[in-house]
């Protein structure tokens, strides 16, 4: 008894599959997983505490605030935007378009300190404010 | 017929994988976090090892990594002097706790509340993650290091571990109940709250202790250094790695050694049991994690059980079919051709 396993005897229990690596992509949590849509947090809370008619004005706001700042996005096109990101970076570019789910904004004519990119993706999440004239 | 372990290599890191933890069963399965030294901790589905995510933003090695009981939060102490609270749904890093050394140790209280963090500075600093920017509370008298710290007796007290002691501590008063002294430097400490059991390890000796009176119950030699003990929750099985690159699994009981595996390509630095006690992962100075079956040959996760005698036909390398050629099946072994008996067993 004990010991390690002869490997002559023995067959290998079997496996379906591997288990599955990183996708090199992105750093994964899948907003389309099941658990992700359950639980994941809103953004910004419900103030409101369970009173029905609080509850409809705060979603009424956030109904809105949204359509306010989708319609902002159109008026940024074709206009240049100036991006304060992370580790006081700033650049400037026309704007382009938005992905759906803001996570991304594609501009063209990027200034940045190293030169001028013709096309560029910036990644929403490393932009802490942006500006531009209306 | 009597089944060979397949042990599934879980890839991604890069460097060695130096500390592992398993959430409690939640709805959504139990999960599994590993934390490497090249500064990106992973999350890992537990019961088949697919990667979830990565946590990104830590700039050193991550020496600690923990989940929540329900494993919406994980936390991770790392050589960047930070100990760092993430949501473990979204990946978004929600708190970052700035210390004076290397943290080492991370640990939720049982209603999250809580984080007990333990490093190279000899001091344990209990947080409110409600009040993230207030101060800690600090509670001094290690004397080298701290390697782990954790709660216990629901958390009302404080395990924690240095080079050369176990100490136990009063959370209310912040004050040291008992202090032993351990022959070699402590490699790990796992805390089995049902029994109130320590498992801890240094050099070739796998201790067991009494939570409450630190008092010795029984210990174990394992053939080389062993680096991480995990005990069954059934406490029927102990599970260790070490040094000599070798997994063992031991009677709880008896102390037999009952299997042992080779597999990993470096020493093993971290083993857990999962939740449900039907596999264990082992981490390992070759970057890999790898989850290994406690009853070899069941179905669970990614193992299939086949029933020998009845459906399969090997074909020589790695793949077996189906006799209707309806599945196939791959294995990570090589298996052989039997040319005798065209429709023979596994």
């Amino acid at each position: 008894m004990g010991g390690s396993q002869g490997p002559r005897h023995l067959c290998p229990a079997l496996v379906i599959r591997l288990p599955r690596g990183p996708d090199g992509t992105s750093r994964g949590f899948d907003p389309n997983s099941p658990r992700y849509q359950a639980l994941s947090p809103v953004s910004i809370s419900t103030a409101g505490c369970g009173n029905e008619a609080s509850l409809e004005r705060e979603q009424q706001g956030r109904v809105a605030l949204r359509e306010r700042y989708l319609r902002s996005l159109f008026a940024m096109v074709g206009r240049t935007i100036h991006f304060t990101m992370y580790e006081r970076v700033n650049v400037s570019a026309f704007f382009d378009a938005s992905d759906i789910d803001i996570l991304n904004f594609q501009v063209s004519d990027l200034q940045t300190p190293l030169g001028v990119h013709r096309e560029a993706l910036l990644r929403c999440s490393d932009i802490i404010s942006y500006t531009f004239e209306l | 017929m009597a089944m060979r372990q397949t042990p599934l290599t879980c890839s991604g890191h890069t460097r060695p994988v130096v500390d592992l933890a398993f959430s409690d069963i939640t709805p959504y399965g139990y999960f599994l976090i590993s934390a490497c030294k090249d500064g990106k901790p992973m999350l890992r589905q537990g019961d088949t090892g697919d990667w979830i995510g990565t946590f990104l933003g830590h700039k050193g090695a991550v020496w600690g990594a923990t989940l929540n009981r329900d494993a919406t939060k994980a936390a991770t102490a790392a050589a960047d002097f930070t100990a760092k609270v993430w949501d473990a749904v979204s990946g978004d890093e929600l708190i970052t706790l700035a210390h004076k050394h290397i943290v080492k140790s991370v640990n939720f209280t049982e209603d999250s509340n809580y984080l007990l963090t333990g490093g190279q500075d000899k001091l344990l600093r209990i947080y409110d993650l409600s009040k993230p920017e207030a101060e800690p509370q600090v509670v001094s008298g290690h004397t080298s290091g701290i390697k782990k710290a954790l709660w216990s007796s629901d958390d009302k007290q404080i395990l924690s571990a240095d080079d050369k002691t176990l100490r136990l501590w009063d959370r209310n008063t912040m004050t040291e109940v008992k202090a032993i002294n351990v022959a070699m430097s402590v490699s790990s400490m796992e805390y089995v709250p049902e029994g109130e059991i320590l498992v801890v390890t240094y050099g070739r000796t796998i201790a067991f202790h009494s939570a409450e009176t630190l008092e010795q119950i029984k210990s174990f030699e394992a053939p080389a250094t062993v680096n991480s003990a995990s005990l069954h929750p059934e406490k029927e099985f102990i599970v260790a790695g070490g040094e000599d690159f070798k997994l063992y699994k031991y009677d709880y009981n008896t102390g037999e050694e009952l299997e042992s595996y080779k597999g990993h390509f470096g020493p093993i630095h971290c083993v857990r049991f999962s939740p449900d006690g039907e596999l264990y992962a082992s981490g390992s100075e070759d970057g890999t994690l790898r989850l290994w079956q406690t009853t070899v040959g069941k179905t669970y996760g990614l193992w299939k059980c086949v029933v020998p005698g009845k459906n399969f036909v090997y074909i020589f390398g790695k793949t077996l079919l189906h006799h209707n050629l309806s599945k196939s099946y791959t294995t990570n072994s090589q298996l052989k051709v039997r040319p005798a008996r065209v429709t023979s067993f596994l």
